[in-house]
């Protein structure tokens, strides 16, 4: 585990280098406990926290002391934090047209039938590690791993919104138009983001995500 | 109400950003260049959290229906009504009176704040628009026409005049100062001299999300990163090898290495290099680069006693 300043202003503590539903929990629960003290807002990644504070009023010396106690004291998947992201996840289901102008290629890169590869994509539920890229926007996985989806060697220039894509062992939905090279298996109707509600996300960290197939 | 009647390129509504919504993916928005939005505010005797206009794209020209304090500040920027008054500097605006901010071709980001501030109510904790999203009260850019209320507060007008210092800006250029980075480890001894001993060019496709450098190719050792946080001066680096400075619109997360992060202090330094400019990068030490925000604290400081 690292604790490097990043800026002045922020510090980036880093615990892992893969992609795994406790170390997204983990970096969940260091963001929570980190914004409960009041310093500054927290951003938790797969597994990695960007803690931030305000120099004059925490000196850096003093916020990395603070970030140590309280790793320290948020230990890996320790019994209280895991029933407490238990007790916080809900299911949010998404009703998904799965007729991605990608579907076919996955589908045949998978060894599956395109009803096969429906029926695998809809049949768990997915953790969301985080939200970041566009607002919205819910990193969650992971997929089965038949599913074989590596990242467009050339994103397009235009996903659009409500795309529903796949990709690198992870599934999501584009909130918004934009670049993107996750390969697109469906469509949705979901508002994902809308800046009127507070939270503005449809989904948080910690969701359990379940793709519904619909006509 | 402020009415605008020539409305520049991409003129938005920002306070000092809306940093409470991270964790849904939004952007912090609110000004690219921190320093030069809070001298406005201050020199329009406002408070650090009140909403005032950033503008892209000169000129502009407005006019206030009631006697206003307005500041201009920015880029080689100078305000005109029937003659030059200087930016940086409070400024009595006549009832109905229209001025107009303008630049040079090196302008980038003006702001112009107005006594009693814009009075737009916020969304998800802030007046910030991001446009992208559409997030903020007024999610779009401004056009000819539009007309903003003003909170009460006209602003004495004794304190035209009051002006403040636009550090490091009209010098000789000086290298952006930079704490190293939290992936430093990741770039070898060639890519870490390059970036630090090299000068890189902005490119025209800066914008508010980041300003992108070409230059020496500084590529990290080992490309692939998980994506973590990222915060505003952060130097990212794509595989391409060139860098990428973020500013006030950068997404929340990223997965590239980051070679230094950019000081606050010299942040609006990086925003306002127009393309086709050369920057250089100096290392300094976490405590240099309080004491440089502290500076900029202390001189803001200055203008809120002053006009108070």
């Amino acid at each position: 585990m690292t604790i490097v300043p990043f800026g002045e202003r922020a510090l980036l503590v880093e615990f892992g280098d893969r992609i795994d539903d406790s170390l997204a929990a983990r970096a969940c629960a260091i963001a929570d406990a980190w914004e409960a003290l009041g310093h500054g807002p927290a951003v938790p990644a797969y597994a990695s926290v960007v803690l931030r504070f305000d120099p004059f009023a925490l000196d850096p010396a003093e916020a990395e002391r603070l970030a140590r106690a309280l790793l320290a004291g948020a230990g890996p998947a320790s019994a209280a934090g895991s029933a407490g992201a238990a007790a916080r996840s809900r299911t949010i289901e998404i009703p998904t047209v799965y007729d991605g102008p990608d579907l076919a290629a996955v589908a045949e890169a998978s060894s599956l039938t395109v009803a096969g590869l429906v029926a695998l994509h809809a049949s768990r539920p997915y953790t969301a590690y985080f939200l970041g890229f566009l607002p919205g926007f819910a990193y969650c996985g992971p997929l089965d791993p038949r599913i074989v989806a590596p990242r467009l060697a050339r994103p397009r220039a235009r996903v659009p919104a409500g795309s529903v894509a796949v990709a690198a062992g992870q599934t999501a939905v584009y909130p918004f138009d934009s670049p993107g090279g996750w390969r697109l298996i469906g469509r949705t109707r979901a508002r994902l983001y809308d800046p009127a509600a507070d939270p503005p996300a449809l989904l948080r960290a910690g969701d359990l995500v379940r793709f519904v197939p619909v006509r | 109400m402020i009415r605008i009647h020539v409305a520049g390129l991409a003129a938005t509504v920002q306070d000092a950003g809306r940093p409470g919504h991270l964790r849904s993916g939004v952007p912090e928005a609110g000004p690219a260049d921190p320093f030069a939005f809070a001298a406005a505010l201050a020199l329009a005797g406002l408070p650090a959290d009140a909403a005032a206009i950033e503008i892209v794209g000169l000129p502009f020209t407005f006019s206030c229906d009631d006697r206003r304090i307005v500041a201009v500040t920015g880029r080689e920027v100078t305000l005109r009504g029937h003659a030059a008054l200087p930016a940086w500097t409070a400024v009595l605006a006549r009832p109905g009176q229209e001025l107009t901010v303008r630049g040079t071709s090196r302008s980038r980001f003006a702001y112009l704040a107005v006594s009693g501030g814009i009075d737009l109510p916020p969304v998800l904790g802030s007046r910030a628009t991001h446009l992208a999203s559409a997030t903020g009260p007024l999610p779009r850019a401004l056009v000819a026409g539009d007309a903003l209320p003003l909170a009460g507060g006209q602003g004495d007008p004794a304190t035209g005049g009051t002006t403040i210092a636009a550090p490091g800006r009209d010098g000789p250029p000086r290298a952006i100062r930079t704490i190293e980075g939290p992936h430093a480890a990741r770039f070898g001894g060639a890519a870490t001299r390059a970036f630090f001993g090299e000068a890189f060019r902005v490119a025209a496709a800066s914008d508010r999300m980041g300003v992108r450098l070409d230059g020496p190719d500084v590529a990290a050792d080992e490309g692939e990163l998980l994506t973590c946080g990222v915060v505003a001066g952060a130097v990212q680096v794509p595989r391409g090898g060139a860098p990428i400075v973020l500013l006030a619109d950068h997404q929340t997360t990223g997965g590239y290495p980051v070679i230094a992060t950019v000081i606050a202090a010299d942040l609006g330094r990086v925003a306002q290099a127009a393309p086709g400019e050369e920057l250089r990068f100096a290392r300094v030490t976490c405590d240099e680069a309080v004491a440089a925000l502290a500076e900029e604290r202390r001189s803001l400081g200055a203008v809120r006693c002053a006009v108070r």
